[in-house]
């Protein structure tokens, strides 16, 4: 059985409790066992959450997933971290960037402390970005294009590292602040620190040390840092615990916090004993267009009609039970910094959708995975364009297959689902745009069959813009021709909603581009 | 003893055959280990480039010709190496070893309860055929053994643990937990094996009572039944020594066949109790498409199928002169 029939099974036997209640036999929740300010003083603040098996958190050994990512981040600090609005400085107290952008300097707090009791220096810095270049870690931002940027890294003196970069680029900045500092004194002599798995070896200068961890049972415990350099950790103790059910583990108490399944919200909206958080919407569903394989979906006039054939509000209300909002056809979604609300949008009209269609009739094949919700969309997609004309056929097949028939080009019209639509506007030129070469010359298109100068030409440009705001009007205008263009058609972001006991622990914050609120280490500290 | 032999050289022509097929078998499936575009609702993968992707290729071996690989795979399996695990990162061993002890004493435990009670209703049934007491119990024990594991499981899960907090929600032992003593530890690790166990257990109690009940009946018909009666022999004597061990072929069958499942049949139940066993781990693996983990996992429950078949001809010949 799939987790979300599991989920769907749980759900009505809860909505069965739920109405149990009423006449005073079913499962109540656990009134709070944490009291106010005042005993959380005399004993540890414990959050326990969904915990799960995402790996040993070492920067080389966590699985490439956010919850593996994330608990290595409670451990490893950066030079930056993401805040709530942009990036905000972190072991880095301030930063320069030449006026060529090339040279990036960063001035460090001093009297850093690693776990094991030792000072951070400014050789340590230097160390870990030499070091992952030769051993890269798992999530690796020191690529472009999957190839190296950086030229040379200098101490300037204790407490100042300057970074030259081979060529200007506006990503840089992001991508040097959220690399791991890690000590050299544990790693030098490491030749291979995939293999390294000893809690010894987990040292940092993060808020957090992590104390317990079990691969089997999926169990994660981490303890404050009583030295740590930056914001008090209001959290002493976080534990990821197994739960066989996140909504029983958290009406009895066992986690902390859930995400809340949609049918399930109104159990806990107006109860003041809860809060609810809603997430940007930084998960969505896209559909592809293979223009190489099926040659009308070159024609403009084909995607726009398919644009207009599709009932995104019912998907929203049917697939995703309301817990999600339309995606922008110019990618960047509503809750994205640097969204575009004046973009081109097609509403459904099955009207304009034939008149676009012009009588002609289309085949398509849509490839998904294996998935009810995805099996969901296909279905209510394909009556609709069977109104216009276009008759539409799902090949399901398992998640990995997708994905390697999506590489190969092996598709007609495509349907993937994914996170990080929150990322730098960088992601724009992942998604529509080129490749870029050494010489910043286009050196392949990401959608096959399609390519558009204006495009290409923003794209490119945006990447070596320094200037915030110029980069922000071409990533807007960027958004727009992309929205008439329609190369590929983004259809819904979902949102989640989650559920604490405020009374126990309210320090839950997103950061501006991620959707979840126990991933990012400002949920733990004081602000 | 020459029988012995013989079936060690065919276990071993066998076994050889089966790791070759776990070797092919995980890379003809479609798909990339490190090649991540998509992922479950709310999940973020961490995509790589083509350039990193072959660095991880080369890092792992899988850039060498297929028969390269190959060649290395026999070469390490000879020396008891069974690689790397791409998606978890540590030794497959190690992820196995620490896995199987709660495989194995999962089905053993729900073989032993459900067993037990399984084959002591199937005589009863048997002895009391076409009876009241039979048609109840058959009825019921078709029931049961028709449920899905996992809506037993939810059931139990759901008012056994949720609701009346007689058991714990989940997972194999207290997290994080500083046990005094070793007999903490174990009543620690029990009191979480109880529900999966018990769920299990109702599985198989209704397997093993339909088998021993349809093989007692057959043996009761007998002449030598017949004999037994009139000699003035108890009934519970005639039940156990007379019947039951004339009835125990394929009783013993379905004991070794859920013996030798132990690896891999308990994915359902482990999903619902999120208990740590290798059938959710085997799931995963292939949804990543984690070869040597695969390999790993398959060559397991590929040996422990062959130990309890061996196992099962053994026992056969215990019971049965005949059978050489």
């Amino acid at each position: 059985m799939t987790k979300s029939h599991k989920s769907k099974l749980l759900i009505l036997l809860i909505l069965a409790a739920i109405a149990l209640n009423v006449t005073g036999c079913g499962l109540k929740p656990q009134q709070n066992t944490v009291a106010g300010s005042d005993e959380q003083k005399d004993f540890p603040l414990i959050i326990r959450l969904e915990g799960g098996d995402w790996g040993f958190p070492s920067p080389f050994a966590h699985y490439s997933r956010g919850p593996g990512m994330a608990k290595m981040r409670l451990i490893y600090d950066s030079l930056l971290e993401k805040g709530e609005k942009g990036l905000i400085p972190w072991l880095a107290k301030s930063w320069s960037i030449s006026p060529d952008g090339r040279e990036y300097t960063f001035v460090l707090n001093s009297q850093v402390k690693w776990h094991d009791g030792e000072i951070l220096s400014a050789e340590d810095v230097k160390f870990s970005f030499e070091y992952f270049l030769k051993h890269p870690p798992v999530s690796n931002s020191l690529l472009i294009d999957g190839k190296p940027f950086i030229e040379k890294i200098d101490i300037i003196d204790e407490n100042q590292v300057k970074i030259t970069v081979s060529e200007p680029n506006s990503t840089i900045l992001d991508r040097l602040g959220i690399v791991r500092i890690i000590p050299k004194h544990i790693w030098e002599t490491i030749d291979d620190p995939k293999k390294v798995t000893d809690l010894d070896k987990l040292v940092g200068c993060g808020p957090y040390i992590l104390t317990d961890y079990s691969q089997e049972q999926g169990a994660y415990r981490f303890q404050a840092f009583k030295d740590y350099w930056g914001p008090k950790p209001l959290v002493d103790i976080i534990e990821f615990v197994p739960v066989s059910d996140p909504v029983l583990a958290f009406e009895k108490g066992e986690i902390d916090l859930i995400k809340v399944p949609e049918d399930l919200m109104t159990r806990y909206l107006g109860n003041e004993e809860y809060k609810l958080l809603k997430s940007p919407a930084f998960w969505g569903y896209k559909l592809m267009f293979n223009m190489e394989k099926k040659p009308e979906l070159a024609d403009i006039a084909v995607r726009k009609a398919i644009a207009h054939a599709i009932n995104v509000n019912e998907l929203i209300e049917k697939v995703a039970r309301g817990a999600a909002v339309p995606a922008s056809p110019g990618y960047l979604p509503i809750d994205h910094i640097w969204h575009n609300p004046d973009v081109t949008k097609y509403e459904f009209d099955l009207e304009k959708a034939k008149a676009l269609l012009n009588n002609r009739t289309l085949d398509l094949v849509l490839l998904i995975a294996d998935d009810q919700k995805e099996a969901r969309i296909a279905e209510l997609l394909k009556i609709n364009f069977a109104k216009v004309g276009i008759n539409l056929k799902a090949q399901a097949v398992d998640m990995k297959t997708r994905d390697s028939m999506v590489k190969e080009q092996n598709y007609e019209l495509a349907l993937i689902g994914h996170g990080g639509w929150g990322q730098d506007a960088d992601i724009l030129r992942e998604n529509y745009g080129v490749i870029v070469a050494k010489d910043s010359s286009p050196s392949s298109n990401v959608i096959p069959g399609y390519s558009n100068p204006k495009i290409n030409e923003l794209c490119i440009k945006q990447l070596t813009e320094l200037d915030e705001e110029s980069r922000k009007a071409m990533i807007m205008e960027l958004q727009k021709i992309i929205s008439d263009e329609i190369p590929l058609l983004p259809l819904y972001n979902t949102v989640e909603y989650a559920v604490f006991r405020p009374q126990k622990y309210d320090g839950w914050v997103h950061v501006f581009d991620h959707h979840e609120v126990t991933h990012n280490k400002l949920s733990y500290l004081e602000r | 003893m020459s029988m012995v032999y013989r079936k060690i050289l065919k276990l071993l022509m066998t076994f050889f055959v089966i790791i070759t097929l776990n070797f092919c078998l995980p890379r003809l499936m479609p798909g990339d280990p490190f090649y991540f575009l998509s992922s479950e609702q709310g999940e973020i993968t961490i995509s790589y480039s083509d350039e990193e992707i072959q660095r991880q290729r080369a890092y792992y071996g899988l850039d060498k010709p297929i028969m390269v690989q190959y060649g290395g795979y026999l070469k390490s399996m000879a020396k008891g190496d069974l690689g790397y695990s791409i998606y978890f990162n540590n030794d497959v061993w190690t992820i196995i070893k620490n896995r199987i002890p709660w495989s194995i004493s999962l089905v053993f435990l729900s073989m032993i309860i459900g067993g037990f009670f399984g084959i002591i209703l199937g005589c009863l049934s048997a002895w009391q055929r076409n009876g009241l007491l039979d048609k109840i119990l058959y009825s019921t024990m078709v029931f049961v053994s028709e449920i899905p594991p996992f809506l037993i499981g939810i059931l139990f899960l759901f008012y056994l643990a949720a609701h009346w907090g007689l058991f714990p929600l989940s997972g194999g032992m207290t997290p994080f937990a500083d046990y005094a003593s070793w007999t903490d530890r174990i009543f620690d690790i029990a009191y979480h094996g109880i529900l999966p166990v018990i769920t299990l257990g109702v599985v198989q109690m209704g397997d093993f009572f339909l088998i021993s009940r349809s093989s007692m009946i057959a043996v009761m018909n007998k002449d030598y039944m017949t004999t037994a009666r009139a000699k003035g022999i108890t009934t519970g004597r005639i039940l156990l020594r007379h019947a039951l061990t004339n009835a125990a072929l394929p009783i013993i069958t379905r004991i070794f066949n859920g013996l030798g499942q132990a690896v891999g049949g308990t994915v359902l139940v482990e999903n619902v109790f999120n208990y740590p066993g290798l059938g959710l781990l085997m799931r995963q693996a292939v949804l990543v498409r984690d070869y040597p983990l695969i390999q790993g996992i398959f060559l397991t429950i590929t040996l422990f199928v062959l130990i309890m078949n061996f196992m099962a001809d053994i026992v056969y010949k215990k019971f049965d002169p005949r059978i050489v």
